[in-house]
Formats: structure tokens, sequence, C-alpha cells
């Protein structure tokens, strides 16, 4: 089951580093999950045209977030093996920056806790006139 | 000092140390190491990735849900500072860390318990699939011994 590939095999390609600087930073998951959300869809209804554009940015593929340059070969990629990919990745909720603190065991801010808790105290000191500190 | 989580790896930021990144909608994601921020722009998802917290606990590698857990906490409200209060948040920590310590060796335990069975039965199938390699006469009977016994008792459940 274990991995057999030499690591570090990719090392010096230059396209592949050039493809993960963040100067050509792609659209995240997360934002084109927002994307295809159905409330978010008339942003994509009637896009205005763009001369820098592939297709003067009039076929526009939301899950891939990539530009065509004509209805065909936008079809075209919506019948291929890497958009269905997308469109199935799509389909899990994404990944969070609190799901990463919940993995650390860290639970979320006090913020709504101390609404409640100051409610109580609220009441406690108006029952005791002495009042409590905590 | 606010100590924040890796967005990939769950570990710890500490000053000095990994890179935050910016995204162009002002979303910040912190990173504790060169590692975990390369991981990220090739876009690769936490959950999938076999070396990370995230991982673990999604796959059950990991205890989850526990009250050991409801302890640490952003703090957004400020507490003054009590000397009593601290003394006894400190005691309280220690005590904690080894309740958690202890649950989790357990949970350990529950999750490697049956693979000792599972590797054996899994071995003497082995030996049974191949039992024509073997030289020795007395270990091949005993082996034949073996699946004989083991037929036999399917037989019997069979029967019953």
């Amino acid at each position: 089951m274990g991995r057999l590939r030499r690591s570090r095999a990719h090392h010096g390609i230059r396209d592949i580093q050039r493809k993960y600087r963040t100067k050509r930073y792609m659209r995240d998951l997360d934002q084109i999950h927002d994307d295809i959300q159905p409330e978010n869809a008339s942003k994509f209804e009637k896009p205005e045209l763009d001369p820098e554009l592939p297709g003067l940015g009039q076929f526009y593929c939301i899950p891939c977030a990539k530009h065509y340059i004509n209805k065909e070969s936008l079809q075209e990629h919506q019948k291929g093996k890497i958009h269905k990919k997308r469109v199935k990745l799509l389909k899990d909720e994404p990944y969070t920056q609190a799901e990463a603190d919940a993995a650390a065991g860290l639970q979320r801010a006090d913020n709504k806790v101390k609404k409640a808790k100051a409610e109580a105290m609220m009441d406690v000191s108006e029952t005791n006139t002495t009042g409590t500190s905590a | 000092m606010r100590l924040e989580k890796c967005y990939f790896c769950s570990s710890t930021c500490y000053p000095g140390h990994g890179t935050m990144f910016v995204r162009n909608d002002s979303k910040t994601f912190r990173f504790c190491r060169s590692k975990c921020h390369k991981n990220f722009k090739m876009k690769r998802n936490p959950r999938k990735v076999r070396w990370t917290k995230a991982f673990r606990k999604a796959a059950g590698k990991e205890m989850t849900i526990d009250s050991t857990f409801q302890f640490e906490k952003r703090r957004n409200i400020p507490v003054r500072y009590d000397r009593d209060l601290m003394a006894t948040t400190i005691k309280a920590l220690k005590r904690s860390q080894e309740i958690k310590a202890k649950r989790e060796r357990v949970f350990f335990k529950n999750r490697m318990s049956g693979n000792k069975l599972r590797q054996k039965t899994e071995n003497q199938a082995l030996v049974q699939k191949h039992i024509h390699l073997v030289d020795t006469p007395a270990i091949k009977n005993l082996a034949q011994v073996q699946k004989m016994a083991q037929k036999n008792k399917l037989m019997d459940v069979d029967m019953s």
C-alpha cells in the first residue's frame, strides 16, 4: 500500500515552481463554493465585455474559474474529466480555519458565552444586593 | 500574545515562525512552516493529506469528542489578573492534561485492539496458500491439521 516512488522527483521543474507561486493565484475552492451557491448566480448571468479576457469574458466556467474563447470550447470543457472532477470536489464542504482549530483541540471563541454569563451575573447581582465577584 | 493555529496542519504558529498569506479577498491564512504553505499553494485539502491533524481527526485516528477539549478556547474577554485564580488554573491544567493523556492512551488501545488477531489470521491464510513451498514435512502436516480443524469448525457451525 505504501508509496514506492522516489520523493522530490519534480524538484527542478521550472513550470511547476511557477504554477505554485502566489503571483498568479487562482480562485480557491472555498471561494468557488460561494460562487456556485444559487444566491450568487446573478453575478455570473450577464458578464461585462472585457477585452483582456479570453472570449471577452463571455464564456466562464464557474466551478473551474476559467474563461473560454467561445461557446463550443466551453461546452467541450464541460464534457471533460477535469470539469467533472472539479464539480465532484465542490460537493464537499470547504475546509476552514475553524476546522483547523477544532482539529488542534481549540474551541470556538468565548464571545457568546460572555453574554449568557453576563446576564446570569446580572440576575445574581439583582437578587444579592451584596454583589458577587467572579 | 496570541498563538494562532496553522491553517494546514493545525499546529501552533509561534512568533517569528512561519508565514501568513493574505488572499485578495483579505482573508488571512497562517502557516507554521514553509511545508504547510507550499501544500496550501498546491491547493491540497488538509482533510485528505495524511500528516495533518484535520486528517487524523476526520479519519478517526484520534480522539475527537471529549470533555477535556472544552478548556482550550480563544479568549476574547480579558480576565483581570488574580493570583489565586492563576494558581488554581495551573493546577487544574496539569490535572486535565493527565486525564486527557490517559483517555488518549485508552482510545489508542481500543483502536489497535483486534490488530493482532487479524494479523494472525492473515498470516495463517498466507501459509495455507503457499503450503506447497514448505519443505519440512512436520510443518506441512501441522498446517494441514490446522486446515482440517478449521474446516471441521466451519462444518460444525453450518450444522448447528
